[in-house]
């Protein structure tokens, strides 16, 4: 690791200023310090920013919001959060393990860099870093993306980021220019020649808190995740599904974001169109899982995500089926 | 029974491993290392390295002395053979320090061409045994089974890395070593230093694993060595998780071609196999990877005929990985043995039965305990039923049990070992060795076996071990030998104690007219997740043959062990290499899968105490390999039980099942 100087400044204001060219910020230090022992940063100044940040989760009528540095066992925990914003939790509790998630924030965890193994690898040169072109994308890229062609085939890695899209969340930011909200949608972007990041955080920009609209209590929510292995591992592929059927099982309001199969949190535009209006039952569920897979672009090793979006998709929305109870 | 008796320094944490050493003036080491998977180095500059405060030591091919290492190769290479072959290295003040200075190291290579997989490689000439005529008999045969079987690079990943603490007193070198073997380690250190034996010292009191992978003394022990002497100061050189998994071994990835002929009462009349082994850039030595031992030995048949070929790759190297060549062979037998069942539609443990083997049919002498397998079968068989109905599944999910059976050459100890034990006063005594204790539990055993000859309950016996200084013979803790070595003399020792207050004794040599194996059986039941491909494991039986059992506890910890390692070989470990650039993606823990807690199945130890007094006069074989060998297979079968599919390729990854 280069050696850098370590700041603990004393305000939000502070921290920004210092927070311009090559420093960065540290809350949880989950992503940031392996990416500092691989080289991949070599920041002149840490800015530590933790105590600064809102934490904990503030329920109030209109909805709720989550500090930036709350951690993802807070959000796993927290009991309104299990009950009105299920799949936000179950993906809280899906990440990592359970000694990450007590040290890792919500902030860090949307702002994290990705998984591949080549944008990882110091010794690669890869698009995402500044070079010409994408490794991944006829090297072993069985984890990368199905969906979202860009210069890159890196997957999101959160598993938060598709619940908080599925809720249609949004994010206070606050920078040198003042503060700005967005939506989550808006927020992470394919990344492009000119950023090569999945997120559209400005320079020396810093992550506050998100917001979750409030629902009707008829919501129901699911997070589904695949993995390698049953714990410690990044999605496969992750489905965040928000649904809301009325009395006679029609479905007035339907998220589905996917994780895991798209360089951001991908949202299934097709299967929400097909289950809009529509009747939850068997028949369109298997075609809204279809749908999920629509405009799928898989590489050579991965193949086998597509199938798997289908059976999460057809789960998760099963899932929600059953949770509704009998009518 | 007695509980681990070093287990309250672990679990207290006042256990002291290699990385746990402080001495005064210590510094600590760092290793550069290729980048490329085969090069010339054109100029190595490590002057502004030297420079850097906190600097004590630097060492590279500019200034190394010459030491060969490897076949024909150096210490610090010219030419580097794979991503991760040792380029230079440096003695700091802090790790942190020695990091910098790496990066200060300025390295000019000439990239060449490289090799990374058994179509690529380089071959060697094959190594042919044949007992009968096997394509004779394949022609004669009423039924053939022909297929082709692969088995992935798998690392070790053992929880603590390879490592040293090297210090000078005088002119003797003293090194702390995380190893398997501390007499195979001065001997070879000694060598490369051109030093007598008698001025290294080598002492391990902890380990925190192994598997095979620290059998030899590697480079950093002479690295750590060399930078100790330059700056005058004890080095410690432990290697990081990276270079964990790139440099110091892995079990080889192989390519299995295997015919069975047979007649339709499953009668195995012929055995061909033609096996590649990937050895990667270096054979470092140690135990052999033998990957065609078992076709020769598990069945009764009368015509077999192996060839294996070594693939050379710029890879790390190859090395012994808990039964080396066996996991890997006998995920290929036992999953082609269920094939063949299904094909003559016989019961799977009938079909082993028919074949049952009692002697060693290439050394012609009967076993010492014939019929331990057989019984290992009944076992298993009676704890989770092959065969029988599997609990049903939802419509996506489907069941299924299957079985697989191993032996292993190791297990039974051979000479030379000795020990000795002291009385210490009427009610006490204390037994000395020089054998290593690798994690397994080997001080409690010994203690356990001295306390029964000497008529004394164990806790007031103690126990002496890791450390050469005590000049009492030992060899390196491999082929799951090291109690039924130790144990003997051990015993020898105690008895001539009791005579006469302190004896020594030696481990006597093995039965001439009999061979020894150990042997064994698992059962894995699975459930299948039709849509998603995921294989979930419920439960797994496990009966092995160790022969009599000194401590149930210790010998399920190995059943355990072994079968989470093999879970992990037969479900989701696999080093992934990227084939353009040579480069290995996955030397970490994140991306290197291994089992977690969560993973783990119902796992039924069924392991009966066997005795086998033809084998030693303990009783007792070994246990630390057995039970990786034949988990992979046993899944692969339950795979198939629940979905007719047949995996012949490990890893037994999702895609492999969706897209079948």
């Amino acid at each position: 690791m280069k050696p850098f100087a370590y700041h603990r400044p004393a305000s939000l204001e502070e921290a920004i200023a210092l927070l311009g060219g090559a420093a960065q910020p540290l809350a949880g230090g989950t992503d940031l310090v392996p990416l500092m022992k691989a080289q991949l940063l070599a920041p002149e100044r840490v800015v530590a920013i933790r105590a600064l940040l809102p934490e904990g989760v503030r329920h109030e009528a209109q909805g709720v919001t989550i500090g930036a540095a709350t951690t993802l066992n807070d959000i796993e925990g927290d009991a309104l959060v299990r009950q009105r914003y299920t799949a936000l939790a179950q993906a809280a509790g899906l990440a990592a393990t359970a000694q990450l998630r007590n040290v890792a924030t919500l902030g860090g965890n949307l702002l994290q860099r990705p998984r591949c193994w080549y944008f990882r690898d110091a010794r690669v040169h890869c698009w995402l870093k500044g070079g010409e072109q994408c490794q991944a994308r006829e090297g072993e890229n069985r984890q990368h993306a199905v969906f979202g062609a860009s210069p890159c085939v890196s997957v999101h890695p959160s598993d938060l980021a598709p619940a908080l899209l599925a809720f249609e969340a949004a994010v206070r930011l606050r920078g040198p220019r003042g503060e700005r909200a967005v939506a989550l949608e808006e927020f992470f972007r394919l990344p492009e020649a000119h950023r090569r990041s999945a997120s559209t955080l400005g320079q020396g920009e810093l992550l506050l808190e998100a917001t979750l609209a409030s629902h009707p209590p008829e919501t129901r929510s699911v997070y589904l995740k695949a993995m390698d292995r049953q714990a410690f591992s990044f999605a496969l592929a992750g489905v965040a599904a928000v649904l809301r059927v009325s009395a006679r099982r029609r479905i007035d309001h339907a998220r589905l974001v996917l994780g895991g199969v798209a360089p951001i949190p991908w949202r299934a535009h097709a299967a929400e169109r097909a289950l809009l209006g529509g009747e939850l039952a068997a028949p369109l569920i298997e075609q809204a899982a279809r749908a999920a897979c629509e405009g799928a672009e898989p590489l050579a090793l991965n193949g086998f995500k597509v199938r798997l979006v289908r059976a999460l998709v057809k789960r998760a929305l099963h899932a929600l089926d059953e949770a509704r109870g009998p009518q | 029974m007695i509980a681990r008796i070093e287990g309250p320094e672990k679990v207290s944490g006042s256990a002291r491993y290699a990385c746990d050493v402080r001495l005064p003036g210590q510094l600590y080491a760092r290793v550069l290392r290729s980048p490329l998977p085969h090069a010339r180095i054109l100029r190595v500059d490590t002057t502004r390295a030297e420079r850097l405060p906190g600097v004590h030591a630097v060492l590279s091919s500019a200034n190394a002395p010459a030491i060969s290492w490897y076949e024909e190769s150096w210490l610090f290479d010219r030419t580097v053979r794979f991503a991760g072959d040792e380029v230079a290295a440096v003695a700091a003040a802090s790790e942190e320090i020695a990091e910098d200075a790496l990066r200060l190291i300025e390295v000019d290579y000439e990239a060449l061409a490289f090799a990374s997989g058994l179509d690529d490689g380089a071959r060697g000439e094959p190594a042919l045994k044949c007992r009968g005529d096997a394509e004779r008999a394949l022609r004669e045969a009423e039924v053939v089974l022909e297929q082709t079987y692969s088995t992935q690079a798998a690392l070790h990943n053992a929880l603590e890395p390879h490592g040293c603490t090297a210090a000078w007193e005088g002119e003797t070198l003293v090194l702390h070593e995380s190893t398997q073997g501390i007499f195979a380690v001065r001997s070879e250190v000694a060598e490369k230093l051109g030093l007598p034996e008698a001025r290294v010292r080598v002492i391990t009191q902890h380990m925190g694993g192994g598997f095979g992978a620290k059998q030899i003394a590697w480079k950093h022990s002479v690295i750590a060595a060399l930078l100790a002497k330059r700056a005058g100061r004890p080095v410690q050189l432990i290697l990081d998780r990276e270079a964990e998994n790139l440099a110091v071994g892995h079990r080889n990835a192989t390519r299995q071609h295997v015919r069975l002929g047979a007649r339709r009462d499953g009668t195995l009349t012929a055995i061909a196999v033609h096996a590649l082994v990937q050895a990667g850039a270096y054979l470092p030595g140690g135990e052999d990877s033998d990957v065609v031992g078992t076709y020769h030995t598990l069945y009764r048949c009368p015509n077999v005929r192996t060839e294996q070929v070594v693939v050379r790759t710029n890879t790390g190297p190859a090395v012994a990985f808990r039964a080396p060549g066996h996991a890997e062979a006998t995920f290929a037998l036992e999953s082609a043995m269920d094939e063949l069942a299904r094909a003559l539609a016989m019961d799977p443990v009938e079909l082993r039965l028919r074949n049952y083997a009692s002697e060693h049919q290439e050394k012609g002498k009967p076993y010492t305990s014939p019929e331990s397998l057989r019984r290992c079968y009944e076992l298993v068989r009676s704890a989770l039923r092959p065969g029988g109905a599997a609990a049903p599944g939802s419509a996506t999910k489907r069941r299924g049990i299957g079985f697989a059976a191993h032996d292993w050459a190791g297990g039974g100890g051979w000479p030379p070992g000795q020990a000795r034990v002291e009385r210490e006063g009427e009610d006490r005594a204390r037994v000395i060795t020089a054998t290593q204790d690798i994690g397994t539990g080997t001080r409690t055993a010994l203690v356990q076996i001295a306390a029964e000859a000497l008529g004394l309950p164990p806790e007031r016996v103690s126990i002496t071990l890791g450390d050469t200084k005590e000049a009492l013979y030992s060899p390196t803790s491999a082929g799951s030998a090291t109690l039924a070595t130790l144990g003997p003399a051990v015993r020898r020792a105690a008895l001539a104690a009791k005579e006469h207050g302190a004896g020594q004794g030696e481990r006597g040599e093995n039965r001439k007219d009999r061979a020894i194996r150990t042997c064994g059986a698992q059962a894995v039941e699975v459930e299948v997740d039709t849509e998603t491909g995921e294989v979930r494991v419920l439960r797994v039986a496990a009966a092995h043959d160790c022969g009599r059992i000194i401590n149930p506890a210790l010998v399920e910890s190995q059943v355990i062990g072994g079968i989470t390692q093999g879970l992990g070989y037969a479900l989701s470990e696999e080093r992934i290499l990227d084939r353009a650039r040579g480069l290995v993606l996955n030397a970490n823990l994140e991306e290197y899968k291994v089992q977690t807690a969560a993973d783990l199945a119902e796992l039924i130890n069924a392991t009966a105490s066997l005795p086998d007094w033809e084998a030693n006069e303990t009783g007792a074989k070994g246990i630390g390999e057995p039970p990786i060998i034949p988990t992979a297979a046993a899944l692969a079968n339950a795979i198939f039980d629940a979905l007719g599919v047949r995996i012949r390729d490990l890893p037994c990854k999702r895609e492999r099942l969706l897209s079948s």
